[in-house]
């Protein structure tokens, strides 16, 4: 009896194995094997034509020191992300307004939400066509308003270039962020709100006392989002202006991109992307912290 | 699990509307790639003009050259087979140096079969 | 209980709808547009719209190839998806030993965003010789971790009645899967193919360093090829882009709810 029973504990085990591998394997060599060969590679002097060379931090060195790209990348993702809030911000405000009875509301939200699964090459292709000094959309309405006499070129200014790939962006995730409050919105007891009624609290303080806080834990996932979001922005960037005049819309992800695959410096894209991860973790354990710690969840 | 469900659900009924559509468009190539491109040669008074050289040019975003040419028969007609070709232009030239406008031509799949309006050609007629 | 009017809320999302509808409206008119595409003042209507772009675009991209590749590449994602996280979702919903670990390593490996991994997964492409090949690009789509929790949640759903049942008919555990278990779990299959779809139709950076030659290419790619090698003044370039556009498009429209319903997953914990 004893003997059945691990024989057929041993296939059991076996077959969970069997069933799990592929997906490890996926994940092993595309998740976590590259992860500590980047942490190796950031302190190896390495080319694919002479074998690596231990060389310690020189590479950190090189990037905080004598890098100023890599401060315009650095400054340029934190702006992205910095602008997150507003998004997340007026994607409540939309998310309030479909979620109350209104006629149509489905039409409203699979209107908002269209930009999100589009392909994002084809959507910095549209906003640079919208922001494009002849016949852009924008161009268009503030000549023909009279706003301004000659044509701004917004993807080509120094100033207005990181702000307009920000808006494109705006456009695209809007949507997604819109989904996860509404999601966390109608799971909000509709109970709290009619005692509150009852109570007289007016609508105001009903917001910042009861529906706020009950969001958390969808605002820290669109936080968390916010942040991902500048890192995968290279879609954007790399058709809008492909780093942007010198390098003013130079993101993270285009930075080591470029440094990688443009000029074959796989050691010290290696350092950047440690910088970059290393960053994301920073962030994210901080947007915990705000959020009041456990992923913002409501279980103390 | 009846029929009526299964191709009302939307995961059925669209992948075969698109399928259907793409199938009856390629029917339709089928049967109308000849290649044949039709038409007359006629000056400003509306009489056809035989004897005249049609050519056709071959333009996209890499080239702009001649790619055949041919001339009309007695009534004034023309005809190039086999073009293998969804855009180009075709002008019409005659023996004393007049020609006409470049006509440009758009058909809607490569090698369509397609009768052009007639090209004009000013013509001094004695 | 008097609610407040509801037209300043009808006003507003009329204006937020607008707003977020100019964009596909100004490249539609743009793509139908005989004129030429950068004189100003732009006209809101098309001028002389004509849908030659279109056939320009298809012959001459090439369009089909490209249409083709990104339709490998994610036919191979999808199927490799379902294989896989099916049986990686069936195996954690047993208990074996290091189920804990299992559980907690994939959730970290959430944690790791792709481009963190650029650099060492083109090295291990390579080194596995099958960079510029429809496998190389679809490798590191074959498995997603929100899918894998998604059948999970899917197949501890179905009542263990019916499990034992079947073990006591001496079904083999492949058979379970399929027999009982799948046909249960449809909306967590439909969920999975279409985000899926997504992911890999609009991959964009990992094609852009696995491929290697034109001929391979995806659509995205064409699509930002077409941007940097061609530059001409009629609406092709947005003809280009509308036809990209329109497959995802319907895909979505189509799967909506799935699609909404995969994405929201990630947001109830576990």
């Amino acid at each position: 009896m004893t003997s059945w029973y691990q024989r057929k504990r041993t296939r059991e085990l076996a077959l969970v194995a069997c069933f799990l591998a592929p997906a490890l394997t996926i994940f092993f060599l595309y998740r976590l094997l590259p992860l500590g060969w980047n942490g190796l590679l950031s302190f190896q002097s390495w080319s694919p034509l002479k074998a690596a060379t231990w060389i310690g931090v020189d590479h950190y060195e090189e990037m905080l020191l004598d890098d100023d790209v890599f401060w315009d990348a650095l400054a340029n993702t934190l702006i992205f992300i910095g602008c997150a809030p507003i998004a997340i911000a007026l994607a409540l405000a939309i998310a309030l307004l479909v979620n109350s009875d209104l006629k149509g509301a489905a039409i409203y939200r699979t209107i908002v939400f269209l930009s999100y699964p589009l392909m994002t090459v084809a959507v910095g292709i549209i906003w640079r066509w919208l922001y494009d000094e002849r016949g852009g959309f924008f161009n268009y309405v503030l000549r023909s308003s009279g706003v301004i006499d000659q044509p701004v070129k917004f993807l080509q200014s120094f100033d207005w270039a990181l702000p307009c790939v920000i808006a494109a962006d705006f456009w695209q995730v809007l949507g997604f962020y819109m989904i996860i409050l509404l999601t966390g919105l109608q799971s909000i007891p509709q109970h709290l709100y009619e005692a509150a009624r009852v109570d007289g609290v007016p609508a105001g303080a009903r917001f910042w006392r009861i529906t706020l806080p009950l969001l958390r834990p969808s605002i820290f996932l669109c936080i968390v989002v916010g942040i991902l979001n500048s890192f995968t922005s290279f879609d954007l960037v790399y058709v809008m202006t492909n780093g942007g005049p010198g390098h003013a819309t130079e993101l993270l992800i285009t930075y080591i991109y470029k440094v990688g695959f443009g000029q074959s410096r796989f050691d010290y894209a290696a350092a950047l992307t440690v910088v970059q991860f290393l960053l994301l973790v920073v962030l994210t354990m901080l947007a915990n912290s705000l959020s009041g710690g456990n992923a913002g969840s409501l279980e103390r | 699990m009846s029929w009526r469900r299964i191709f009302g659900h939307r995961f059925v009924a669209v992948p075969l509307a698109v399928a259907f559509l793409v199938a009856g468009w390629n029917i339709y190539i089928a049967f109308n790639n000849g290649g044949i491109i039709e038409g007359e040669v006629r000056d400003r008074a509306g009489a056809p003009v035989p004897g005249a050289t049609v050519i056709f040019f071959e333009r996209n975003f890499i080239y702009y050259q001649e790619l055949r040419r041919t001339t009309t028969d007695a009534s004034g007609a023309f005809r190039f087979d086999g073009m293998q070709v969804h855009v180009g232009q075709l002008e019409a030239r005659t023996e004393d140096g007049s020609h006409s406008e470049r006509r440009q031509l758009r058909l809607w799949f490569r090698a369509q079969d397609t009768e052009v309006a007639p090209l004009i050609v000013a013509t001094p007629r004695g | 209980m008097r609610r407040a009017p509801s037209w300043p809320r009808h006003a507003i999302m009329v204006v937020v709808s607008f707003l977020m509808l100019v964009p596909f409206y100004w490249v539609l008119k743009t793509s139908l547009t005989g004129e030429n595409i950068y004189a100003f003042p732009p006209h809101i209507v098309p001028i002389d719209p004509h849908l030659f772009h279109y056939v320009d675009v298809w012959y001459l991209i090439p369009f089909p190839r490209y249409l083709l590749n990104s339709v490998i590449v994610t036919t191979m994602a999808i199927c490799g998806n379902l294989l896989f996280n099916t049986a990686a979702g069936y195996a954690l919903t047993k208990q074996f030993p290091g189920r804990r670990w299992v559980v907690l390593l994939f959730l970290s490996c959430m944690l790791i965003p792709f481009q963190a991994t650029i650099i060492p997964a083109y090295l291990i492409t390579s080194w596995l010789g099958v960079l510029n090949s429809y496998l190389g690009i679809a490798l590191p789509l074959l498995s997603t971790i929100i899918c894998i929790f998604i059948f999970k949640a899917s197949f501890e759903a179905v009542p263990r009645s019916l499990i034992d049942a079947a073990r006591v008919d001496g079904l083999s555990e492949w058979r379970i899967i399929v027999r009982i278990m799948l046909p249960l779990s449809k909306s967590a299959i439909a969920t999975n193919v279409i985000l899926t779809f997504i992911w890999s139709w609009n991959a964009f950076l990992w094609p852009l360093i696995v491929i290697r030659t034109p001929e391979m290419q995806t659509l995205p790619l064409g699509l930002a090829r077409f941007l940097s090698v061609m530059e001409d003044t009629t609406g092709a370039l947005f003809a280009f882009v509308v036809m990209v556009l329109i497959p995802g498009l319907t895909i979505f429209l189509m799967a909506q709810k799935e699609f909404i319903r995969g994405l929201t997953s990630g947001a109830t914990k576990g």
